[in-house]
Parts: C-alpha cells; sequence; structure tokens
C-alpha cells in the first residue's frame, strides 16, 4: 500500500487530501444519535434560510413519493458523491432543485425538464463540503413545491484538488460522449452524459504555487431529442469534476442534440445517434 | 489522465486506510518535527508529535471537556475562500462546523504571520486562559492541516504548558459528536480588518 502512495508526487497529494475528506471510522453510527439537538435545530433553521432565498415565499411540503434522494449516508470520496433523485409520477414534474445545505455554494443544480424526459431516475455526481442535508425539491406542473431530504456525512469535497496540473485536468474540455442503456420498443431510453471539465471550484488551492484556481463551471447544459427539449441543468461549483449525468428520454428516432457552456464562456456541442424508437 | 486520476483515487483510499490504523496520529508516512515553525504546503501529512504539547484524540478531547478543568478549544482552520470569480448574486453561505464552545481564529498557524497578528494570537490566548499557562489548551484545524501544529506549537514555545494537539480535527470531532457552526472570534476579526485580502 504505502509504494503505491509513494509513487508520484501528485498522487501523494491527491492522496493526502482525500484521505482527509474520507476519513471514516467503525464508530460512525455513534453519531447524531442525541435526538433533536442544537445541531438539527441549526439545521432546520439553515434549510429556511436558504428555502427563503431560493423560493421566496412559496410554500414547500414535505413529500415522501413526488421526489425522494438516495445518497451513500457516508460518502467514499467527498468529490465525488452520488446522488440519485427518484421522480416516479411522470407528467407531473417540471422540474428538480438538489440543494446541499451546509456546502458553501449551496444551490448545486436545478433540472428543468421538457417534453421529451421522463424524470423517473436523474443521476449526478457532486462535492460535499460538511456533514449535511441534502433537499430536492420539484416544481409540479401545477406549480406547486414539494422538499424530500437527506443527511450525508462527507466533507472537504469543494476544496479538494484533482491532482494533477490545471492544464491536464482542462486536457479535453468539452468533450462528451453518450451511452444509452438497452430498452424495449415504445419505453423510454436511458442515457448517460459524460462531460470532460475540471469544473474547478474556486475553493481548490494548487498546492505548489499556493494559488487558487478560478472557479471554472459548468453552469449549463441543455439535452434535446431533435427539437424536444429533455432538459435544461443550471449548475454550480458543486457539481464535481467530469460531470456525468444520467437520465431518461423518450427518443423520437432524431439525434440527441448536447449543448454546454461554463461561466467563462466556454460552449461546446455534441450531437448523439439515438436508439430507434421502433423495433 | 483518467489513468492518472483513478490511480490517485486508490491511493486515497489506501491513504484512508491507514490514516484509521494509525490513529491518532493520521500520517501514513512518517513526517519528522521540523525545527521550527513548518512554512511548507498548509495541507499535508503532519508529524505524529509535537515536543513540549500532548498529542490527543477526540475521546480524550471530550474528556477534558467534561472534567472539572475546561479546556481552553482554539480553531484555527482557514475560512472557505470565496471564489473570486463568484458570480453575483448567486447563493454563498459559507459554514463552519467545529466543536461546541471553540474560538476560531483562522489561520493563527499561518507561517510566517505578520507580528501584530501573531501578538493578537498571544493576547488571546492569555485572555482565554486568564493568564495561566498551564491551563489545558486544545488546538485544531482539520486533518492533516499544519495550521494547528504551528499554532500548538507557538504557545509551546510561549511557556504554555498545557498544550493539546489535535491532529485530527473537526474531522475526527465530528465522527462521534455533534458540531457547533462557529463565527470568527470577533477580536481576530477586528485585528484583521486593516490588512488586505481578509
Amino acid at each position: 500500500m504505502t509504494h503505491r502512495i509513494g509513487q508520484t508526487f501528485s498522487t501523494l497529494a491527491l492522496g493526502l487530501v482525500l484521505a482527509t475528506t474520507a476519513l471514516s471510522g467503525p464508530l460512525a453510527g455513534a453519531a447524531r444519535a442525541a435526538g433533536a439537538s442544537d445541531t438539527d435545530q441549526e439545521r432546520a433553521a439553515r434549510w429556511q434560510e436558504i428555502a427563503k432565498s431560493i423560493f421566496g415565499d412559496r410554500q414547500i411540503a414535505p413529500t415522501d413519493s413526488l421526489v425522494k434522494i438516495e445518497a451513500p449516508a457516508r460518502a467514499l470520496d467527498a468529490a465525488l458523491v452520488p446522488i440519485t433523485l427518484t421522480m416516479p409520477n411522470d407528467g407531473q414534474i417540471k422540474a428538480v432543485s438538489l440543494i446541499i445545505d451546509d456546502n458553501p455554494a449551496p444551490y448545486a443544480a436545478k433540472f428543468e425538464f421538457g417534453p421529451a424526459a421522463d424524470p423517473a431516475e436523474l443521476k449526478l455526481r457532486v462535492r460535499v463540503n460538511n456533514y449535511t442535508d441534502m433537499h430536492a425539491v420539484v416544481e409540479t406542473t401545477d406549480g406547486k413545491l414539494y422538499e424530500a431530504k437527506q443527511f450525508v456525512k462527507a466533507s472537504g469535497g469543494c476544496s479538494a484538488p484533482m491532482g494533477m496540473s490545471d492544464e491536464e485536468a482542462m486536457k479535453g474540455m468539452g468533450d462528451m460522449r453518450m451511452k444509452f442503456a438497452e430498452t424495449a420498443a415504445g419505453k423510454p431510453v436511458e442515457a448517460t452524459l459524460m462531460i470532460r471539465h475540471p469544473n474547478f471550484s474556486g475553493m481548490q488551492m494548487n498546492q505548489v504555487t499556493r494559488d487558487y484556481t478560478p472557479a471554472r463551471y459548468i453552469d449549463k447544459v441543455t439535452v434535446s431529442a431533435g427539437d424536444r427539449k429533455v432538459f435544461t441543468m443550471t449548475g454550480d461549483i458543486s457539481i464535481a469534476s467530469n460531470p456525468v449525468i444520467n437520465f431518461a428520454l423518450k427518443p423520437d428516432g432524431k439525434p440527441i442534440q448536447v449543448a454546454a457552456s461554463d461561466n467563462q464562456g466556454g460552449q461546446w456541442q455534441h450531437s448523439f445517434t439515438a436508439p430507434s424508437p421502433t423495433n | 489522465m483518467r489513468r492518472l486520476l483513478l490511480t490517485g483515487r486508490a491511493a486515497a483510499a489506501c491513504a484512508a486506510l491507514l490514516c484509521l490504523a494509525a490513529a491518532p496520529a493520521d500520517s501514513p508516512v512518517n513526517v519528522p518535527e521540523p525545527e521550527g515553525l513548518y512554512a511548507g504546503p498548509p495541507k499535508g501529512y503532519t508529524p505524529p508529535t509535537l515536543k513540549g504539547a500532548a498529542v490527543v484524540d477526540a475521546d480524550a478531547v471530550a474528556a477534558l471537556m467534561a472534567g472539572p478543568d475546561k479546556p481552553v478549544l482554539l480553531d484555527v482552520a482557514a475560512p472557505d475562500r470565496k471564489p473570486s470569480n463568484f458570480p453575483e448574486g448567486r447563493l454563498w453561505l459559507p459554514v463552519h462546523p467545529s466543536i461546541p464552545g471553540a474560538v476560531w481564529m483562522p489561520e493563527a498557524g499561518a507561517e510566517p504571520l505578520a507580528p501584530a497578528r501573531e501578538a493578537l494570537f498571544y493576547a488571546r490566548v492569555a485572555a482565554l486562559t486568564g493568564s495561566d499557562t498551564a491551563k489545558p489548551i486544545v488546538v485544531f484545524c482539520h486533518v492533516e492541516c499544519w495550521g494547528s501544529w504551528n499554532a500548538a506549537k507557538r504557545l509551546v514555545r510561549k511557556g504554555y504548558t498545557g498544550v493539546r494537539w489535535f491532529p485530527q480535527g473537526v474531522e475526527g470531532w465530528q465522527e462521534k459528536h455533534e458540531t457547533a457552526n462557529l463565527k470568527v472570534d470577533p477580536d481576530w476579526k477586528a485585528g484583521a480588518e486593516p490588512q488586505a485580502g481578509r
């Protein structure tokens, strides 16, 4: 083990920083055993503040059916935490927002769905900076808001360096791939979009120069099936590097178009051949 | 790039495991104590020891806090840095979870540290300990952060005899204990204001 760690300086540097975030222990289960503590109240108050800032005075009702969040209770890598949002009521969901309450920039992502979407299951990978509640807020087609919550243990994800130079991290920036799962005719198709992009958070320090790499992150991704929108994602520094988004769409035989942009003016477009809707 | 990334992650997983096995000295490699204060990159493996100070884990800190002679808890972690090009109007709400009751003096373990800041650090610690140089003082930041090592070293050199260095920091604490979100110590903050960039 140790000789592998010592292979290269960059590997070592990444290892030691990620070790910080991945620190875990057999005693983890003992945490939060105290019931409604000061910490819980602090979290609830913070969520109120965030919700008001994003949604204003709109009512948000709790739900355990319209949206569910799945996340590892304890993330192995705080810079790469897999999240699954489940929204079984196709046709009723207009948009979903993911908020990571205790991240410095809490509003991680918003997905607005179009007619070619099936929002049943959406997956993405995020950075988590502190032990935190996560909230998913869906807006239904009748304009109402519903929230679901999940607690996640991870810390340091926003400042964890990528373990390589900025130049290396930006190589091939904007390259995309899309994979489609096998599916029965007439059913929605599960797709995985991968975008090469460092998604620099602006909180990552170069350990040698001690400069901070400026924030450079994907701020918008639009996926369309022919002329019909699947979704538009508005992103933020909490999305993990090299974004991967799993989603479902209803193709009509026309190409799947993806347009992505970042906060520094980068723009990329790719077209993918959709699986045939018949046979 | 992909291969490098994967290698890095594998190494991170190994490091995390070793980190546990070696607790409370959290380094999988043997880092000797520097002669004086450490002036290298603030994040990195730290030594298992600090001459003149005790090295403590979360249980020991909790025991101290529950005991009769309450320790002064000093958090010297750096605050989350707002990206210089973060968009106007976008939500930015950093929090600093820490040990409840701790006093947060960000980057008091920086080296070099401006003489006025160093003097203020000593003044604040003198005030917090009631000038009792034997008072238990727990110094921490994050795991694998040299800031707490340096700050504890400064106090040892200043003649404090009850210094405890808690190398696992807030990451070690939150494993088993509740945290509280801290604000920067008002005096430390006020002392920083004439300087640029804070």
